[in-house]
């Protein structure tokens, strides 16, 4: 029991993180229909702002703010000058200028610091608590923390912030926003430069615990895909219990289904997208595209 | 205790003024199917002008280059201003609430969120606030069962309450030019009856000016002042509303609607 317990709080960890890139890719999509595929990239560009503000002698704490302002930044930049000029488009165009992105910015972190992996700093201390046998690491909690916080940041911002509302009316029916005064581009920049900031919060907690290098956030950015489908991918919340959900079932069938073991378990979250668009394509929390007339 | 202070300023103003929008030479249409060929109307401050015709004449095209959602050719002044050529957005911020058929409520919003968001672009000022509460409750006013929904989803609602609700939306902007597509389509006859009973409530107190499309010509000819009657993208018949509703014989042929029986009935 406390064996399965500690794999429990383990999957809890990483699952934090894939629910913040999941959040990521959810919050483009509500605000603009398209699957991201280039999320996972963009957060691994702010991963080396990050290490490169830490690298030249700031503070953790001090570079983590700042990298978060510059992906905000980037986010708005990216939705301004590669995915404007695509507004409208077929859903496929769109989807190849993303993948198109993807291996622009796999690229050109390359060329910047290369391909040779990067420590990257522990922001939290190590030890942890003792729960009845369960061991906690600082880390562990450390990551949850910080992705409950930007999820309540969040849904302070959408919830109870004029700005937010606006954004939301933009997502939900952006013709009758623009007819009620929205500038519904400047919320696509601004829902862009948020998802970019979510998305560097998973890329800089999920980094001290693989190595940083451009490659890093592509196996991450799948289970994010499957914390998305699996939770709904227009439902922020889905996203949170789906990366939750997936995290955890990744650690229990590694630890606990002989066959599948540690160099298998990448399957576990296709095989959960498979399940999810089999039975329940518009996934736990998210809503089948059908509407009262 | 206080003075009354909720008098009008409109009413003061009282000048008429024949061409507050007036449309000269309007040509619009979609890629290659030109719609409007030339339309020629003005409307009054504070009066109701219907818009009337068969399907396909180019009602709601009108309607859509006035508030800027499809491009058009000629001009469209509103109190001088030149509207044609602005986005929607700005359309709304120069005072045109366009609300669209089909509703086009926010229906993942509450009620009350979708009244707030028609309020935005005033609310931004901490002045204003106080002036947006007022009109919610102005909203609420008119339109009772919104007060009683003001928590609720307005994908929730019936399709008559979405219909005030969109209405309501518009007018939080606190339009000088209101524009209504279509909204008796899909309703229930006393909905809609109730529905256009709040529109020329609102006309009469507030003189908003409203341009009304409606395919239910009776309905719009009984709370409009003036109408324009088109005939495949041009006018094919203006006048005041009494004038137009008398005039059975034209009405029939171009309304295709038997006004002159109804009349008797």
């Amino acid at each position: 029991m406390t064996e399965l317990l500690q794999q429990v709080v383990e999957g809890l960890g990483s699952g934090a993180v894939y629910a913040s890139l999941a959040l990521a890719l959810v919050l483009i999509y509500r605000f603009t229909g398209i699957v991201n595929f280039a999320q996972g990239e963009l957060a691994m560009l702010s991963t080396y702002v990050a290490w490169q503000l830490v690298a030249s002698g700031m503070p953790f704490w001090l570079a983590l703010p700042v990298t978060l302002a510059v992906s905000f930044a980037g986010g708005m930049l990216v939705e301004r000058i590669v995915i404007r000029p695509v507004q409208g488009a077929p859903e496929l165009t769109v989807v190849i200028v993303t993948v198109g992105l993807f291996i622009f910015v796999n690229a050109l972190a390359g060329l910047i610091w290369s391909f040779t992996v990067k420590d990257f700093p522990q922001p939290f201390p190590d030890g942890g608590l003792d729960l009845a046998g369960v061991r906690v690491d600082w880390s562990t909690l450390g990551i949850i923390g910080v992705v409950a916080v930007v999820m309540g940041l969040l849904y302070l911002l959408f919830q109870h912030t004029p700005i937010g509302l606006v954004m939301r009316a933009a997502a939900c029916n952006p013709a009758s926003a623009r007819l009620s005064g929205i500038r519904v581009n400047r919320v696509l920049m601004l829902g862009w430069g948020l998802a970019a900031t979510v998305g560097a919060v998973s890329g800089v907690l999920v980094a001290p615990l693989l190595f940083l290098e451009p490659n890093m956030m592509g196996g991450v950015l799948i289970y994010a895909f499957a914390a998305a489908t699996l939770g709904g991918f227009d439902s922020p919340v889905g996203a949170v219990v789906g990366g939750l959900f997936v995290g955890v079932a990744e650690t229990l069938t590694g630890a606990y289904v002989d066959v599948i073991g540690a160099d298998l378990k990448v399957g576990v979250p296709l095989v959960i997208i498979l399940a999810v668009l089999l039975v329940r394509p518009q996934g736990l929390f998210g809503r089948a595209a059908v509407e009262r007339a | 205790m206080s003075e009354p202070t909720t008098e009008r300023t409109e009413a003061a103003e009282g000048a008429e003024q024949p061409d507050f929008l007036k449309v000269t030479d309007l040509h619009a249409g979609y890629g290659q199917a030109r719609v409007l060929q030339g339309l020629d109307f003005s409307v009054a401050r504070g009066e109701v002008c219907a818009i009337l015709g068969p399907n396909g004449a180019g009602k709601t095209t009108t309607l859509r280059a006035l508030c800027g959602m499809v491009r058009g050719r000629g001009s469209v002044t509103l109190n001088g201003t030149q509207l044609l050529g602005r986005s929607p957005e700005q359309a709304a911020r120069l005072g045109v609430a366009h609300v669209p058929e089909g509703r086009g409520t926010f229906n993942d919003l509450t009620v009350e969120e979708n009244l707030r968001v028609g309020a935005h672009l005033r609310s931004r000022r901490r002045a204003e606030r106080a002036a947006v509460a007022a009109d919610l409750e102005r909203i609420y006013g008119y339109f009772p069962k919104l007060r009683q929904r003001s928590r609720q989803a307005a994908g929730s609602l019936s399709g008559g309450e979405q219909q005030m609700l969109a209405i309501g939306r518009a007018l939080m902007l606190r339009p000088s030019l209101l524009l209504l597509d279509e909204p008796s389509l899909g309703l229930a006859p006393l909905v809609t009856r109730e529905l256009f009973e709040i529109v020329r409530a609102v006309n009469e107190e507030e003189r908003t000016t409203v341009v009304v499309v409606e395919q239910n010509a009776q309905l719009a000819l009984d709370i409009a002042h003036r109408a324009h009657v088109l005939e495949a993208g041009r006018l094919a018949l203006s006048g005041p509303a009494a004038q137009i509703r008398e005039d059975g014989q034209v009405a029939e042929v171009y309304l295709g609607v038997s006004v002159s029986a109804r009349k008797t009935g």
